[in-house]
């Protein structure tokens, strides 16, 4: 790891504010500044959050989602955390993921609602979208974005990422198909959600590790991990679920069946596009809660 | 699978269809599929069709099923035809889909796609595994997908795949080039036939450079070897015409890929292991030394 590593006493010294969140910004799409050397990704795990058939236990999954905003921010309170990424005048588009097989799940978009409401946030300058957020006149005229999506396996891009989950944002998805998905970084470098990205939850409570049929989805392939992944960078998030993934895959596969394509638009992200840090060494990963079986 | 599993799937499947389909009807669907999905069952095993068929074209198909869509489509998808099946209680509903491609070896092609599974006797290939069953006949691509798994719906899964695989009239040909992959060290259930990269980076990943010139018009078909010597991917690929064969050979030389041309056919080694074993492979693909 870096010298330049952010870290929770970065955030006290800046403090709240535009600084602490420019900084924050800056691996979301730079328009700022130096850009830091590391990123700060917190992975938080529950045992208890699943039940026996997979659900998120709504209260669970908010406190999971407050401990982990609060450790990224380095804020012991959650309020505070939640402060420091968004203020009352904020206008807020949750980018979600509806896919039906594996969605966002519900409860954690109402955490984050609630959360982005108990700053201040008003009640109408808050949505949550998937595929019409083009249409979506709040994420028309968003001052910031959170986005949030379960991590999978995918059949062009070989993961189903955060960085990805911007796509529907464009006017043609094919447009970013080739090379596996490799422009997909250019995503976040468009006028309407370059540096607007405050917050990146990457859902691993059910993540996938493997596709099949047309569907690209059976039960035997996805698993209770019970975790979420957290950053700013998302970039790093993205690289940290793809250690996840490769690893499950190693234990159900062995070592014949890698990822393909490969995720390659994770890297390429950072060294073309320039929207975070994908090199494990540079990104500081907290662990937080349930650390059997973590696989990373 | 083993035969014995082929004739479990058929003996257990085939009077359940036979009984079921006599007294049951869908709703009717317009073009070619039409006659195809009448003949469909309405209810089996207590599964029951659910509200009006849907028929996906080129690019409604991709919002049916996000993400996957492209793989049809690179085999020249003409549409489709989809019902879903609900289950009795507590039993996972079923899915339904026939896919209609460009020609018997474009479904071939999409069948190839995902490999893993168990043999069932089911249209002129079939493969079952975890209450997914595909399998391909004629110009048609069949999935049967049970959104959660259990004895009663594999069951189910299996009946109909093989009602829908009765109903296809055309029997398809495996490609020829499928063939000519040399027999020795080849893993069969590894072969693919592709017409794209996109495709064939499922695979072997090669890159967004079409080096090769892939393309609707150029069959290829990709199998993995397991030799003494070494091993690796054998990749045969029939182009238009020597033209283009040559021009993709020079393509080939310069992304560094091992291959040998021999008129509009062109010979690949991708990943070899060691890189001296792709020697052997394109030896017996195409001649020389």
């Amino acid at each position: 790891m870096g010298n330049n590593k952010l870290n929770r006493r970065d955030f006290f010294t800046m403090g709240s504010g535009a600084a602490a969140l420019g900084l924050l910004r800056g691996h979301a799409g730079a328009d700022d500044g130096e850009k830091p050397s590391t990123s700060r990704v917190v992975l938080i795990r529950d045992r208890d959050v699943l039940d026996s058939e997979g659900k998120a236990d709504p209260n669970g999954l908010h406190r999971m989602l407050n401990k982990g905003v609060a450790e990224l921010v380095g804020e012991k309170d959650a309020a505070a955390a939640w402060r420091q990424l968004f203020s009352p005048s904020d206008v807020v588009g949750i980018k979600s993921n509806e896919w039906s097989r594996l969605p966002t799940p519900a409860a954690l978009e109402e955490a984050m609602r609630f959360e982005l409401e108990r700053v201040g946030v008003a009640p109408t300058d808050i949505a949550v979208d998937d595929r019409n957020v083009k249409a979506n006149p709040v994420f028309q005229r968003a001052t910031a974005f959170i986005n949030t999506r379960p991590l999978r396996t995918h059949d062009w891009s070989g993961l189903g990422t955060c960085i990805k989950n911007l796509i529907t944002f464009t006017e043609r998805y094919p447009d970013y198909h080739g090379d596996a998905c490799a422009p997909l970084g250019s995503i976040w470098l468009r006028p309407e959600l370059k540096g607007k990205v405050r917050l990146n939850v990457l859902v691993m409570l059910t993540p996938q590790f493997h596709s099949t049929g047309p569907h690209s989805f059976s039960q035997e392939f996805v698993w209770p991990y019970g975790g979420l992944i957290l950053g700013v960078d998302p970039v790093a998030v993205d690289a940290t679920g793809a250690r996840i993934i490769e690893a499950k895959r190693k234990l159900h596969f062995g070592d014949d069946r890698p990822m393909r394509p490969p995720p390659h638009h994770i890297q390429i992200a950072e060294t073309q596009y320039g929207i975070g840090i994908a090199d494990p060494d540079r990104i500081e990963l907290v662990r937080l809660g349930w650390k059997d079986d973590a696989l990373i | 699978m083993e035969k014995r599993g082929a004739i479990w799937v058929r003996s257990l499947v085939v009077p359940l269809v036979v009984m079921l389909m006599s007294c049951s009807q869908g709703p009717p669907v317009g073009g070619e599929s039409g006659s195809l999905h009448e003949s469909l069952p309405a209810e089996l095993g207590g599964w029951r069709a659910l509200d009006e068929d849907s028929v996906y074209d080129t690019e409604s198909i991709y919002s049916y099923i996000d993400g996957h869509a492209e793989v049809y489509m690179a085999y020249g998808m003409v549409r489709c035809v989809s019902r879903r099946y609900s289950g009795p209680e507590g039993e996972p509903d079923i899915v339904l889909d026939l896919f209609e491609q460009a020609s018997a070896a474009d479904a071939f092609g999409v069948f190839t796609h995902d490999r893993d599974g168990e043999e069932v006797d089911i249209g002129q290939g079939g493969l079952f595994r975890h209450g997914w069953l595909s399998f391909w006949k004629g110009h048609w691509f069949g999935s049967v997908y049970a959104e959660g798994e259990s004895e009663a719906s594999k069951e189910a899964v299996l009946a109909l795949g093989l009602a829908a695989a009765d109903t296809m009239t055309e029997v398809g040909e495996v490609p020829a080039l499928v063939a000519e992959l040399p027999e020795d060290g080849l893993d069969p259930r590894s072969v693919r036939f592709l017409h794209t990269q996109e495709i064939l980076n499922g695979v072997v990943y090669l890159g967004y450079e079409n080096a090769l010139q892939f393309g609707p018009e150029v069959d290829a078909v990709v199998g993995r070897y397991q030799r003494p010597e070494g091993g690796g991917w054998l990749l045969l690929v029939d182009y238009p015409d020597d033209a283009s064969a040559e021009v993709a050979e020079g393509g080939a030389i310069e992304a560094g890929i091992a291959v040998r041309r021999q008129g509009s056919r062109l010979a690949a080694v991708l990943a070899p292991e060691p890189q001296a074993a792709g020697d052997g492979l394109l030896a017996d693909a195409i001649g020389g030394e």
